[in-house]
């Protein structure tokens, strides 16, 4: 069953997020690029990750940021796998540690 | 419905890629590459689909907004605001989905010199799997790949849609049947599997490294991102931390263009014209 209100409000959502994913596109297809934007280009990979994971940062609860710091470490040093595997386990275990 | 999309577009892209693999060998490599993202995936889902039955959604709703918007953090925003007795305004709806989607444009922007060559419809077929991850992947694929494809042939139509794919229908699955299990699952932070994000994502970022300087953007875009999330409510801080660290890189793309060269060694493999 489907009420009208939530129907609408899915569709209203659907096709904001669908114009979100195709308007840089758009926007960028057919522009040959100033070496300003080919900078803000290569650098917006990595600010956008950066923001997204930023407020863990901030966090007050030392088993998180502690689970951060091993995270952060496993990062530089492990493949894409045991890296998730040791964020995961560390921040579960500290996380019914503390 | 996306392994068909998938094959139908990776075939259709065959004839441009001059890329090593099959299509449906690139197929496979992108459903492997999603696996660890899946990590953390499943229980987001669990907990997105139980939450969204707790606030009211029957479990065609629930499906519905999973397969149609298919963006998390649109949904789990939307939903912290819904109530069945009276759900919010449709204008603020619009606005928190695309405040909160808004970093779609950029990677949308990111992604363009990449897809170029494709014929628009499929291009706009494809952008509507992009998420996080699968932007990402893709994109440190891309990098990698562009060694020996050169810049032009480096996106690989066919391993982004098994990636998406996995993605996508994990997604799907995962909050259907988190909407059917209902709200006994509790809080899975408590778990731990909110880490599984900021490690796929640190590890891209280490993918991502071109020495201090280059990172400098990054540094601003955390420190504003983290002042934001301190601050304001809401996903602001996504925003307003992308936002600064792009002026950082502007301004460093300024100081540094006053010689003559603008491109510098170990840049070139990145540059798309």
């Amino acid at each position: 069953m489907i009420s009208g209100i939530t129907l609408l409000t899915v569709l209203a959502m659907a096709s904001t997020t669908y114009l979100t994913r195709i308007g840089g596109y758009l926007f960028l297809r057919n522009r040959e690029l100033t070496p300003r934007a080919r900078a803000v280009l290569d650098a917006a990979p990595g600010c956008v990750l950066v923001a997204l994971i930023a407020p863990r940062f901030t966090s007050t609860h030392p088993a998180d940021l502690l689970a951060l710091g091993l995270t952060l470490v496993a990062a530089t040093r492990l493949p894409l796998l045991p890296t998730v595997v040791v964020g995961v386990a560390s921040a579960g275990l500290l996380r019914a540690v503390f | 419905m996306v392994t068909i999309a998938g094959q139908r577009v990776g075939a259709g892209s065959g004839t441009r890629l001059a890329a090593p693999g099959s299509g449906s060998a690139e197929l496979l490599r992108g459903v492997r590459a999603s696996l660890p993202v899946m990590v953390g995936l499943v229980p987001f889902a669990l907990v997105l689909g139980a939450q969204a039955a707790a606030r009211g959604f029957s479990l065609l709703e629930v499906q519905l907004l999973s397969a149609l918007n298919f963006g998390g953090a649109s949904e789990f925003a939307v939903l912290n605001l819904w109530s069945a007795a009276s759900p919010p305004s449709i204008l603020l709806v619009i606005a928190v989905t695309a405040l909160v989607n808004s970093r779609h444009l950029l990677m949308g922007a990111v992604l363009a010199p990449r897809i170029r060559h494709l014929p628009r419809p499929a291009a706009l077929r494809a952008l509507f799997w992009m998420s996080d991850e699968s932007w990402a992947l893709s994109l440190a694929d891309a990098r990698r790949r562009a060694v020996e494809t050169g810049p032009r042939d480096s996106f690989s139509l066919p391993f982004y849609m098994g990636l998406s794919g996995g993605i996508y229908l994990t997604w799907a699955t995962c909050t259907t049947l988190g909407a059917a299990l209902g709200p006994m699952l509790g809080d899975v932070e408590r778990f731990g599997f909110d880490m599984a994000f900021v490690a796929v994502f640190l590890v891209l970022l280490r993918g991502m490294w071109r020495g201090a300087g280059a990172a400098a953007p990054w540094l601003v875009s955390l420190l504003v991102a983290a002042a934001t999330s301190l601050l304001l409510p809401g996903a602001w801080y996504i925003v307003a931390g992308a936002l600064a660290g792009l002026l950082a890189a502007v301004l460093r793309a300024d100081a540094s263009a006053t010689p003559p060269s603008i491109s510098t060694p170990g840049q070139p493999a990145e540059q798309v014209a």
